[in-house]
């Protein structure tokens, strides 16, 4: 079977999610940190929605009780050199 | 009557985690308290290194290649792969005064057994072939490891878990109590009282407030550091790097005049290490700063500065990430690893300062061993609290 990404800057796939999930995750945080969904250059944008229903389900938690991984800076991409520049 | 526990760990971070395996391994009873989620703390803010050296020959050094041997059985032991490498490490040397320094040091941590030497200029070019040319030589040690922190404390949690480990998280310890020797009393914030014979605190840098909760005054406070994550790029050479310059005013502080007052203040030093999946870590500060999660623009600039003076083809790489976190730092640099001899039955097991990843196997174990009334492999009085009166 063709494997289902969640994730697709990271490649995670739903099956990886179950996996982490069967380990005892039971956050976005603890999720995110375990497979590194969310953690590609769209930063969660294009999975978190995904990533989050599925915990919710697996978990028995409803949707509304799953908070959110905390976000890090910068939220774009930046080029170094332009960060560099940025500050002088 | 409630149940009672062989011991109950508090703090889940990788240090909490890492006893919580050897204890549960060597078939104890244990519960584990964490006040937020598994890792909020210091454990998934950081690096991925277990760097040699960096380490004065001693106590430490001993501990970490110790340290080291344990993660490489842990690679097969644990239920995943733990991404361990030794891709080795690379100090940069800028000045002729720093390749004296370096040559200094090198030659003391031979004498210890770390596999480490000098490599010239070209020889440094050839295993960092986008290294600046500024640069004048490297040490180079094919030792210098890493791990992926997260993926210790999950195989930690899976394992610990086969074995009985009971976690429970947002459930922060806010009073403890000791009415007899070897029996405590901890009331978690889910209301209720659990209930064992040990008690470990493994609060991190929080481990002076939970200190507190026995009138303990524990000197550990937060040093901040502040780290950026590049995206995912080919390597810009074999092994990880750190700067000399950092690393040689530890050994001299009188070498901290050739560096900016800015760079001393926030305690700058170049360190950059690549993970599996590509990402550079690009570090860091060290800052008192309390509690301040912050990342702010001077350092992130200054560190970024350091990155491309040594590695010039850097300027087009995206930053993907910014952070910060607290390391656990001890007044004397040294953790805090053994019982507190007046309150039978307590344990401390933080102030790793930036080494607690490298030095998690070898606390965990060194803790279990101390409660089951094993011997030791070391002599650990160096890093029991009693060295400062605790
Ligand atoms: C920028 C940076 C880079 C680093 N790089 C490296 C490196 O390359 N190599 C290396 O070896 N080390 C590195 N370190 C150091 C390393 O991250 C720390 O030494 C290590 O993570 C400390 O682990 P810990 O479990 O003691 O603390 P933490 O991970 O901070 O865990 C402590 C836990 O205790 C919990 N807690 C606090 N109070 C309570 C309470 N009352 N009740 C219950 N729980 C509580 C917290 O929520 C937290 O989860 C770095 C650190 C930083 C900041
Ligand atoms: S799709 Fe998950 S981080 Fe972009």
């Amino acid at each position: 079977m063709e494997e289902l990404f969640i994730c697709r800057c990271e490649e995670v796939t739903r099956q990886e999610l179950e996996q982490a999930i069967a380990d005892g995750a039971i956050s976005m945080n603890e999720l995110k940190r375990w497979t590194r969904a969310g953690m590609g250059l769209c930063q969660g944008k294009t999975c978190a929605k995904q990533v989050m229903a599925l915990l919710a389900q697996k978990t028995a938690q409803s949707p509304a009780a799953v908070k959110p991984a905390t976000t890090r800076n910068p939220v774009r991409p930046m080029q170094i050199s332009y960060m560099t520049k940025e500050a002088e | 009557m409630e149940k009672q526990w062989d011991a109950i760990i508090i703090g889940g971070g990788i240090i909490g985690l890492a006893c919580a395996y050897y204890l549960t391994d060597a078939g104890q009873s244990v519960l584990l308290l964490e006040k937020g989620d598994l890792g909020q703390g210091a454990s998934t803010s950081c690096d991925d290194m277990i760097f040699l050296q960096s380490k004065k020959p001693g106590i430490l050094l001993t501990i970490a290649l110790e340290s080291l041997e344990m993660y490489r059985r842990l690679e097969q032991d644990l239920p995943a792969s733990i991404e361990f490498e030794s891709r080795g490490g690379m100090v940069l040397i800028e000045s002729e005064s720093q390749m004296g320094h370096m040559q200094d040091f090198v030659r003391q941590q031979k004498a210890l057994n770390l596999d480490v030497e000098l490599l010239t200029k070209e020889q440094a070019r050839k295993m960092a072939p986008l290294v600046s040319k500024h640069v004048l030589g490297s040490t180079y040690s094919p030792m210098d490891s890493q791990v992926n922190p997260l993926q210790v404390m999950r195989g930690f949690v899976k394992a610990a878990a086969s074995k009985g480990l009971e976690i429970r998280r947002h459930c922060g310890v806010k009073a403890l109590d000791n009415p007899a020797p070897y029996h405590w009393k901890v009331t978690a914030d889910d209301g209720k009282v659990y209930e064992s014979r040990f008690v470990i605190n493994a609060c991190g840098a929080w481990a002076a407030q939970v200190g507190e909760l026995t009138g303990l005054e524990l000197p550990i406070k937060p040093k901040r550091g502040q780290i950026l994550v590049t995206e995912s790029v080919p390597a810009f050479g074999q092994t990880n790097f750190w700067s000399a310059d950092y690393i040689v005013m530890k050994l001299n502080p009188d070498f901290a005049k050739e560096r900016s007052a800015l760079m001393n203040d926030l305690g700058i030093g170049l360190s950059m290490s690549q993970a599996q999946s590509g990402n550079y870590f690009l570090g860091g500060t060290r800052e008192f700063a309390g509690f301040d999660k912050t990342v702010d623009r001077t350092a992130l600039h200054l560190i970024l500065k350091e990155a491309v003076r040594f590695f010039p083809a850097l300027e087009k790489v995206n930053i993907i990430r910014t952070f910060s976190g607290f390391r656990p730092a001890a007044a004397d640099g040294k953790p805090f690893i053994g019982p507190v001899a007046s309150q039978p039955g307590m344990y401390i097991a933080a102030g790793h300062e930036g080494d607690g990843i490298a030095l998690a196997p070898i606390t965990g174990y060194a803790i279990s061993r101390m409660i089951t009334g094993q011997p030791l492999p070391y002599d650990f009085s160096e890093l029991s609290p009693a060295r400062l009166g605790i």
